[in-house]
């Protein structure tokens, strides 16, 4: 259709910090796994775990 | 000359006549003809889906299975593999033999993927199936659209047509949901029905689990000194697992007092997405043998089902898990939590099932 948007789904990580509760929001890499470690938190000396991973759709 | 009030005119009587005479006669086909462009249209789409499944399917399976035999023709020969349903004349025992053919499917499609590579881990075989019922799926409708097409065409039968016109808004939603749905199962995301598993599957964290049955894993906790047997299918394989033969497993050697299940549920139209339903009864989908077998064991054993389910719409559930169905995750495990202080007493069991697919999902 000529004045429909073209939509794309962009995937997203919120990793939380158990030590701290600090969460940071990421893309999506190939791999990530709900509730898996994921990398040394940017805050504190902790390792984060993946707490969500969810889609936004983006218009254009 | 063309002066509207004279209606004598013969001329314009023509101009009158002659469309009614075409519409009396020919009206049939020619609404034949306007309603064909349109399902055309639509069978043009399903033919894109049903192409683009199998492509996507072949390059994952090329991609991610070390094999030196070419996939493409086991994976086209498998694609127009079909399931005769069991006959229903005498429906005493159906239940059963849906349940054995279902399985039997399962059990061969498990085999045929694994013959194109015996080093496959779970995790991918459970992928390719799931890519592989996909593109079944989307060749099926295909197939069965066309031939409804092709039939009304062929005999000129206007009736004929109109049921493939009033199926096909829901059978193209369902088909796009589908074809959304690949690249989702591809990179092993959780998927809008996996809010279930990914709320009880935080609830089993940091504790010691079990493969209960096919694909199932059993985690047992105390809370507020009631015994929670928390059921989920076995992640981050893309797979339901069999909650019904768990559940058959507990009850056999335990006293379950209730059973809460939390799964994903169709909105109705004009319902908000993400938003929760509390209720009674057994929340499971699928063909309806895990339903019945997880009601046959509530009833026979006086359980009562409590239900939690999470709505969205039929491309929510089997695509990427939206940002409004994730924030949900936290809300659901406080109102399962409140349901069983509200539903048993201390010393009591309960079962807690995360129905759903758990692709992407820990325990």
């Amino acid at each position: 259709m000529i004045f429909s948007k073209e939509k794309t789904t962009l995937a997203y990580t919120i990793e939380k910090c158990p030590k701290c509760e600090k969460l940071h929001r990421r893309d999506f890499s190939k791999g990530d796994v709900l509730f898996t470690n994921s990398s040394k938190c940017n805050f504190c000396d902790g390792i984060t775990t993946i707490e969500k991973i969810f889609g936004e759709i983006l218009e254009r | 000359m063309f002066s509207m009030g004279d209606e004598t005119n013969p001329l314009m009587m023509l101009i009158w006549i002659l469309p009614i005479i075409l519409f009396v006669f020919y009206g049939q086909q020619i609404q034949l003809l306007v309603t064909s462009n349109e399902i055309k249209k639509g069978i043009k789409k399903l033919d894109g889906f049903r192409v683009n499944s199998k492509k996507e399917l072949i390059d994952y399976v090329k991609e991610n299975i070390p094999s030196t035999i070419d996939p493409t023709k086991k994976i086209e020969q498998f694609l127009d593999y079909f399931t005769i349903m069991p006959v229903d004349m005498d429906p005493n025992g159906i239940v059963d033999k849906v349940r054995h053919t279902v399985r039997s499917r399962e059990t061969y499609t498990r085999n045929h993927v694994k013959s194109l590579s015996p080093e496959i881990s779970e995790i991918e075989l459970s992928r390719i199936q799931t890519l592989l019922e996909i593109a079944s799926s989307l060749q099926m409708i295909y197939k069965i659209v066309n031939h409804m097409f092709l039939t009304a065409k062929k005999q000129k039968n206007y009736p004929l047509i109109l049921p493939v016109q009033m199926i096909l808004p829901f059978l193209m939603e369902h088909a796009k949901a589908m074809n959304a749905a690949i690249p989702a199962f591809k990179k092993g995301q959780p998927l809008g029905d996996g809010i279930g598993p990914m709320v009880v599957g935080k609830m089993m964290l940091n504790t010691e689990k079990e493969i209960i049955s096919f694909q199932t894993a059993l985690a047992k906790i105390e809370y507020k000194h009631r015994k929670l047997f928390l059921l989920k299918a076995e992640g981050p394989g893309s797979t339901v697992g069999r909650p019904d033969d768990a559940l058959q497993k507990i009850v056999d050697n335990n006293k379950i007092d209730a059973v809460i299940m939390i799964d994903a549920a169709l909105k109705m139209e004009g319902e908000d997405s993400a938003s929760i339903a509390r209720g009674f009864g057994a929340a499971i989908g699928g063909i309806g043998t895990e339903k019945f077998q997880i009601e046959h064991i509530a009833t026979k054993n006086k359980i009562p089902i409590f239900s939690i389910v999470i709505k969205q719409s039929v491309t929510e559930a089997i695509t990427l898990m939206t940002k409004e169905i994730a924030d949900q995750a936290d809300n659901i495990r406080s109102q399962v939590y409140e349901m069983i202080l509200e539903n048993t007493t201390e010393g009591q069991s309960v079962v807690i099932i995360g129905v759903g697919n758990t692709a992407g999902v820990l325990q």
